[in-house]
């Protein structure tokens, strides 16, 4: 985008319209302004563990980008997560020594609860917010039938090795989010579907008229968002060694947080992923330090709400259409 | 004077008639389930029995015409479960407190009132959008709900609990009041610029309708609605618990869109929000007669949502084979 000539003020200003630049800006001042004041926070440790705390966030809101961005929303994907976690030990057969196909199998139900989705919202003309929800509704009663009240410990090599390998010092879940991070960009931004996607999201009717199977694409969105809700169902369940029922229920609100913290648009048709990203990290951000202040739960949600709203001020201004 | 509104009655029932189109099809799915209840449990019939039924709709009535009212403003509230339990709590501090009952009612009104004015102006002033601010009011609002009560406690003098809901059909007596209050206030300027407002915002601002006032009013009603529900579970229960009302929120949104109130505004009846919300209701009862086990209960649940709202679209359908 920036081409031979040097950089202008223009371009400055260009880039500090930029909402994805923007919500990284407040994370770098943030980080900055927290290290100073708390010790220990912006050590390289502590700053590598809030990127991986944030990479199970990112990956749910990369499916939930992609719906939003889509015109819709995805109110399933916490109960996905926990589906996910919970059934993975028992769709792991006992045979397999990497734990692959108990991997497979979960991320293939996970999809699949997203492709019912789709297909309700499709043809059956149930809008996002009520199909997903109840979507959400019962699965938790499946759940509680499935596993009981009970945590279930995780065995599959592969998933706890997800959840604490570090590859060359860089955590495995990181590495998996940087995975998602590229394809979900190079989809969304470098592919004809990516462009129906944001078609769908401004205007479903001009879009059909036009002759795109918009049936189709909103299948495809929310198998995709089911998908990486099971994918960071995984991470989740490697990370904590164990899978409870209550286990994603933070992630729904953190995904849907994080993708408007990052500038998308939840009236649809306008957003990337690269807001996303910052976005995730700035939320996980914004809780440790919550933590680190040490309050009541009470002060907790109310200083977590406020933060969210006040940012919202800073970046999340709907612009009148 | 008499001779006017004679004249004038059949056009108005006629129009009152035409507005049932959309949820036909869900008063006999309301009324089906009814019969089912009265089948299953005879009681029904009896003034306690009614009472007891009624009860145990009410706050799930109010909150439901406190979402329906906003999303045909083209808002929504996903704080109306946290207002709930601040009402709740509040109630169950103040009233058998120094204040005494009346003015504890004040106190919960005056807060209702004042936390859905700062939603409605934060929402219709700085144009951000309202799904995002109402997630991050309802952790500012839980919050403020646990700082007042961190553990359900807190008291309700006996007598009210009696009387609200003890074995005379108050909480009936009181829908109707209020039912009768919401025509009244779709008379006025305020109330008619509501439909105005979510149908056609431009359209209605250019014709000179007070339109950012009336979606401040809609916000600060439904905050109270909501905050009168929670005081009466206050009064139900007898005492305080500030996470009691987060199961509102959801069951608020499905109850207006099982009545067809539209997510974009402008369309949909609080007759159609009403009968959602006793569909839910008198689904949950008639569950339980039938002895399901409450983890079921979730699975049927979701189920008959989508059902429901999906039923339309299925009658389609069938008409064009």
């Amino acid at each position: 985008m920036i081409g031979p000539r040097s950089l202008g003020l223009a371009d400055v200003g260009l880039l500090l319209r930029s909402r994805p630049f923007l919500t990284l800006l407040v994370v770098a001042v943030v980080w900055i302004a927290t290290s100073l004041v708390s010790h220990g926070f912006g050590s390289y440790g502590h700053l590598r563990y809030l990127v991986e705390l944030a990479a199970a966030i990112g990956i749910v809101a990369a499916g939930q980008t992609m719906v939003v961005i889509g015109g819709g929303i995805d109110l399933s994907v916490g109960a996905v997560i926990t589906v996910a976690s919970v059934s993975l030990p028992l769709l792991s057969p006992g045979s397999d020594p990497t734990g692959f196909i108990g991997v497979a199998f979960t991320l293939t139900l996970a999809a699949g609860i997203g492709f019912t989705n789709g297909l309700g919202i499709a043809y059956l003309r149930v809008h996002p917010l009520i199909m997903t929800l109840a979507m959400a509704t019962l699965l938790q009663g499946l759940l509680v039938i499935i596993a009981g009240g009970s945590a279930i410990s995780v065995q599959s090599p592969l998933v706890v090795w997800i959840g604490s390998a570090r590859v060359a010092g860089v955590p495995a879940g990181i590495l998996l989010w940087f995975g998602v991070s590229a394809a979900t960009l190079a989809i969304l931004h470098g592919t004809p579907f990516g462009a129906r996607v944001f078609a769908i999201g401004t205007n479903p009717l001009a879009t059909r008229l036009s002759g795109i199977n918009t049936n189709r694409i909103t299948i495809w969105l929310y198998t995709f968002s089911g998908l990486m809700a099971g994918l960071a169902g995984i991470l989740v369940l490697g990370m904590n060694r164990q899978g409870y029922v209550g286990i994603g229920d933070p992630y729904l609100l953190a995904s849907i947080a994080a993708v408007v913290l990052g500038g998308t648009s939840i009236l649809g048709g306008r957003g990337t992923y690269a807001g996303t990203i910052p976005g995730a990290i700035l939320l996980v951000t914004i809780t440790a330090i919550i933590t680190v202040v040490n309050a009541s739960p009470g002060w907790r949600s109310i200083l977590f709400g406020s933060l969210i709203l006040g940012l919202l001020l800073f970046s999340g201004r709907e612009a009148r259409r | 004077m008499v001779a006017a509104w004679r004249d004038r009655l059949p056009l108005y029932l006629s129009v009152q008639l035409r507005r049932n189109d959309g949820v036909r099809g869900l008063f006999v799915v309301v009324a089906a389930f009814f019969v089912l209840y009265v089948f299953l449990f005879p009681g029904l019939l009896t003034v306690g029995g009614l009472s007891k039924f009624t009860q145990n709709w009410f706050p799930l009535a109010l909150v439901s015409m406190a979402q329906a009212m906003l999303m045909l403003t083209g808002g929504i509230s996903l704080a109306i479960g946290a207002t709930v339990s601040l009402g709740a709590v509040v109630a169950a501090t103040t009233m058998a407190g120094t204040l005494g009952v009346a003015g504890g009612f004040l106190a919960v009104t005056t807060i209702g009132l004042l936390v859905g004015t700062l939603t409605g102006a934060i929402v219709s002033v700085l144009r951000l959008p309202a799904i995002i601010v109402t997630l991050a009011g309802a952790f500012i609002i839980g919050g403020v709900a646990l700082l007042i009560l961190p553990r359900p406690g807190g008291a309700v003098p006996i007598w009210l609990s009696d009387l609200l809901a003890g074995h005379t059909p108050s909480a009936l007596a009181l829908l109707v009041m209020l039912i009768l209050c919401w025509k009244l206030y779709l008379a006025t300027p305020l109330g008619i610029t509501l439909y105005a407002a979510g149908e056609n915002p431009v359209g209605a601002y250019r014709s000179g309708a007070p339109v950012e006032a009336a979606r401040v009013a809609a916000y600060a009603i439904s905050s109270v609605l909501a905050a009168w529900a929670g005081l009466f579970v206050a009064a139900q229960t007898g005492s305080g618990d500030p996470i009691i009302g987060n199961a509102f929120t959801l069951n608020s949104i499905a109850a207006a869109v099982l009545g067809g109130v539209g997510f974009l505004g402008g369309t949909g009846t609080m007759r159609g929000a009403l009968a959602g919300s006793l569909l839910l209701s008198v689904m949950i009862n008639v569950m339980f007669f039938l002895g399901f086990p409450p983890v079921a209960q979730y699975v049927a649940q979701g189920l008959i949502i989508i059902g429901a709202v999906a039923l339309p679209e299925f009658s389609a359908l069938w008409r064009r084979r």
